[in-house]
This record gives C-alpha cells, structure tokens and sequence, in this order.
C-alpha cells in the first residue's frame, strides 16, 4: 500500500490527537522516558467544557500543560504545552495554573510565573482559539512594568462573558518603600476581558493591605459582577477576610469582613479560603483555615452583604493538621472536602449539607494516602460534581461523588 | 537597604558560575542538609543538653525575609546563639533559598530543606500542632523544652527564651 502525503499528514495528526495513558507509577526517576502526562505534572485544575469534556491544566519542566479527556479521566490527550519557552510557573497547592473553556470552545489559561527568589512574579496568559491545537504566545497582564511580587492569581468567566483575573500585588508596597512608609502585606488587584482574552482592561485596585501569600476565591454576582473573598491584613496584623464585589467597569462596589476569627500574626498562612453561592439563597457559602484567637481550625459559614456578617459559623475541623477546604454545590446539595493528617497519613474528609449551610453530615473519608498529596478540588459537571486530587501514590484522581458522598 | 550589599555575592556567584559552566544546578554552593521525617531527633540529638534556636522559612514568605534579615544581625551580634535554618521549600529548589541565604548573610548557619514531597509527614515530625504558617520559630531550651512561636520573632520574645542579655544593636 502506497501512502499519499494526506495519508501521512492524517496519521500524523492522528498520532498527535490521540490519547496517552500514564499513571502514576510510571512517574519516579528510575524511569526518565516518562511521558509528561498530568499524572506525572504537577498542581492541575480541571474543568468541564459545555460538550462535557474534562480539561485539565498542569505544570511539568517548567512548561504549562494542557490536556482532555473524553472518558471522564480514564485516559488523557497528549498534552499540549502553552507556553514555549520555559517559565518558572507556580505550581504548590496554593498557586496552580487556571484553565476555563468558553462557550465557543476558546480555552483560557493563566498561571503565576515566578522571576526571582524575593516572591516577585507576573500574572501570565494565554488563550486557545483552535479548542486547545494551539496556544497563543503568553502575556503578562499586571501593567506596572515594575519587577515586583504579582502573585496567587485567580481566574473566573462570567455568565455575560466577562472574564475576570484578579492577583496578589505588591505594586503599592514598592511605592510606599520608595517613599520611606510603612505598608503591611500586599494589595489585591483584577483586569477584565470583554473579548474573550484578545484583550485585558487596565489593572484596577480593590484593596490595600492583602494578606501576601493566599488564595483568591471567587463566585458570581449577577451576570457580570464577581464576589472575592480574600485574606486581609485588618489593623496591624489581624489576617481574617474580606469579601468584596467587583464589577467590570473597575469599581469595588461592595465591601465586607466576611471572618471574625482575631488571628493576629505576621506571617504567611498559605491557606486561602473557598467560596461559591448559593443557589438557594443567593448568599455565599465560605471556608477557610484559621488559627486566632477567636477560632482555630477549619470552619464554614454563610455570608451576605445585607447582614455583613457571617451567619451559621461551623467548625468543621479543628484537629491539628486539617487544612485546605474546597466548596461545590450541586442539586441543592452542599460538598466540603479537606484534607487532615494523623501523623501518619493524609484523610480527604467530606461533609454535606442540604439546608444551605444550616446543618451538616458527619464527616466521611474518601480517600486515604501514606504520601504526598496536593490540596483537593472539586469541579463541576452537568451530571454532578467530581474531585479533582493529584496524589503521588495515585496520581491524578478524578472521580464522580454520588449522591450519599461514596466516590 | 543599600545596592552595594549585594556587590559582593553577586560577584561571587559569577566566579561560581564560571566555574561550574557546565552545570547550572551547581551555580550556588550551599551547605543544605536534606530534611525528612528522620532529621528532627538528629537535630535534636546534636543539641543533646544544649538550648538552640530552631527557624523554619520558605522563599514564598514575605515576612520571612524581614524576620531573617533581623536574625541576620542578632548572630552577628551574639554569635553564639545556636541557629538551626529550616527551609520547607523542596530541596530540588535550592539555588532560589542558597541565593537568599546568601544575600541576608546567613548561609554559614546550619541549613536544612524539606526532602519528601509529603509535607504534612514532615511538620507533623516538628510539631504535630503546626499548621504550616510562616515563619515559625522554636526555642528548645537545654532540657529541650519546647516554646513555639508563629510571625516574626520580636526582640522581647528572644530576650525571654533565651533568659539572658542578647544584643540587639
């Protein structure tokens, strides 16, 4: 049989399209013709597109990844790198690369990249207009040319289209050294694209004196508007949260301290908070770690910026060693998953609510590992909601929860 | 904070550089120990009978970095204060944390960096009640009783561990 160019061609973008199965075993040093494959990357995000195909982004040899699946994480495409040349991208539990998929199967992807050891960085991204084939060159969006800590960003797509990246800034802290003051912590910021990534409006402020080094959660508000929830230096040195509504003409509309817990310390607690809303209510459901004065541990509570409190505080866990919670909702039911240790391995825990918040199950354990593990996330899918937990004695685990909390 | 501080190990890392050209993981030279669920009883069996000064930081931490520039200058001012540094960045990042160390004028210090990828087994060997926020500091005393301490260490807390006159300038 003679093979045309067309047939060549076809073969070898069939080679390219089609999937690649690694797990983690095949992942340690002994075995360097390792593929790079998301079991063997690391601190992925996933996300479902509107065909319900699974999209995950992850970082290996300093080079973003992007890769899907058909199968529900059974087996994955050959990743695809989105940047081309290596970067120092973030990748820990509390700095991951984001990936969201449009309605127009554009894939939008931003990720930390880090340029020295002092915690400077840049917000980077990049965008797919050919369903993830290709990646745009990458961008940096903070728009302060400064050499200067931009970090722990997030990224969030609006019903009406708006694309939001909100970051850690310490532009503003630069500014105040220059200047001989004094200034605690960072700055939050956020740009919006109303052309699905072609373009970002300039950077606007939100707040003055962040927390430097947790976590941005965000929810809707309305169509177009988003909620943050963030940790913020109040006083001197008290790190609880804030909670705040943007819109995309750059103003901060609402303003709220969603926390109570008087944790004064000058130090970095690497634990960001969750936060989604809710479907019954409309207020917001949160979780985070703390350890002041007031509550220690990991808790939940529901807030509003009528009441401008929060309301049904839960102490979820307040065992040492619990941390790094992650909230989703699906079918008027509530999920809250968290990792805890007893000294010899990691516990994912699971609780469920459906009351909104009110009341919650006891707690279940899903999974149970004897090695190292990322913090656990949970995506959505029209059928339910799935965990997304990369381990390193499982690797990459993706798996539905069904209706009584089994995995 | 002056430019030409950092004159002299910028010129060193040159120097280093052009010596280990060929490869770059060696560009920094640094005396970490690998740390893992093992090395806290080593630490603290080295101290047998004697009190030490335990500071863990990581490169991600700001307030990291004005506690070590603090702590930079007290042991040069009281050089004998027995400092142990504890990095719980991955020891397969060194070059970011010797550069630091290096730079603040604390690489001579003993040194070590986190070595297994499941953290939580390696805090839990410090000290089950640490959740991971930094810095922390722990001040064992000669019978190595332990006080703790999250957020930058002051002058009055080093003064009241220690239980002696240190100088602070």
């Amino acid at each position: 049989m003679k093979l045309t160019l067309t047939d060549l061609a076809a073969i070898i973008l069939l080679s390219i399209t089609s999937t690649s199965i690694a797990t983690a075993n095949d992942c340690n040093e002994t075995n360097p013709s390792n593929s790079v494959s998301i079991h063997c990357g690391d601190s992925p995000s996933a996300t479902f597109d509107n065909n319900g195909r699974l999209w995950t982004v992850f970082v290996q040899d300093q080079h973003v990844y992007v890769s899907h699946s058909d199968d529900l994480g059974q087996s994955y495409s050959v990743p695809v790198a989105v940047n081309p040349v290596r970067e120092d991208a973030e990748h820990n539990g509390e700095n991951r690369p984001k990936i969201i998929v449009d309605a127009d199967s554009n894939v939008f992807i931003s990720w930390t990249k880090k340029t020295s050891p002092r915690f400077t960085g840049e917000i980077r991204f990049s965008r797919s207009n050919d369903g993830g084939k290709t990646f745009q060159t990458p961008r940096t969006i903070n728009d302060d040319g400064l050499f200067a800590g931009h970090r722990f960003e997030s990224l969030y797509l609006t019903e009406s289209g708006h694309l939001y990246l909100t970051w850690v800034d310490k532009r503003d802290l630069e500014a105040s050294i220059e200047l001989g003051e004094d200034y605690a912590g960072a700055a939050i910021y956020y740009a919006v694209s109303t052309d699905q990534g072609a373009s970002f409006s300039t950077n606007y402020r939100v707040a003055n004196n962040s927390c430097e080094c947790c976590r941005i959660a965000i929810a809707p508000s309305g169509t177009e508007n988003i909620a943050i929830l963030w940790r913020q230096i109040f006083g001197e040195t008290t790190r609880d949260h804030a909670i705040a509504v943007l819109t995309p003409e750059g103003k901060t509309q609402e303003i709220g301290r969603a926390s109570y817990d008087e944790w004064q310390i000058d130090a970095c607690p690497h634990h960001g908070p969750t936060m989604i809303q809710s479907r019954l209510s409309g207020d917001y459901h949160m979780s985070w770690f703390t350890n002041g004065d007031l509550h220690q541990g990991i808790y939940y509570a529901r807030y509003s910026f009528e009441e401008d409190h929060p309301q049904y505080v839960f102490r979820v866990d307040g065992r040492a060693g619990a941390g790094h919670p992650y909230l989703a909702e699906h079918a008027k039911t509530l999920y809250l998953v968290w990792k805890g240790f007893d000294g010899q391995n990691t516990n994912l825990s699971l609780i469920e609510s459906t009351d909104d918040g009110a009341s919650w199950t006891v707690p279940k354990i899903l999974h149970t590992t004897a090695q190292g593990s990322d913090h656990p996330l949970i995506v959505s899918g029209d059928d339910g909601l799935y965990l997304s937990w990369h381990t390193q004695e499982m690797g990459y685990v993706f798996e539905k929860f069904t209706a009584n909390g089994e995995t | 904070m002056t430019n030409t501080r950092f004159y002299p190990s910028l010129f060193s890392r040159i120097i280093l550089s052009g010596v280990f050209l060929s490869s770059a993981s060696l560009a920094m030279a640094d005396n970490f120990q690998a740390f893992t669920a093992e090395s806290f009883k080593e630490i603290k069996s080295n101290f047998e009978g004697e009190e030490f000064l335990l500071g863990l930081w990581s490169v991600d931490c700001p307030p990291c970095m004005v506690e070590m520039e603090f702590m930079s200058k007290l042991v040069k001012l009281n050089p004998d204060i027995p400092y142990v540094l504890v990095s719980t960045d991955p020891i397969d990042q060194r070059n970011y944390s010797a550069e630091f160390l290096e730079d603040v004028g604390l690489a001579d210090k003993e040194s070590w960096m986190f070595a297994d990828s499941f953290v939580e087994r390696l805090r839990f060997s410090i000290d089950p009640n640490w959740y991971g926020e930094l810095p922390r500091s722990y001040f064992f005393d000669s019978n190595h009783a332990m006080k703790s301490h999250s957020g930058i260490v002051s002058e009055e807390l080093l003064q009241e561990w220690f239980n002696r006159t240190l100088n602070f300038r």
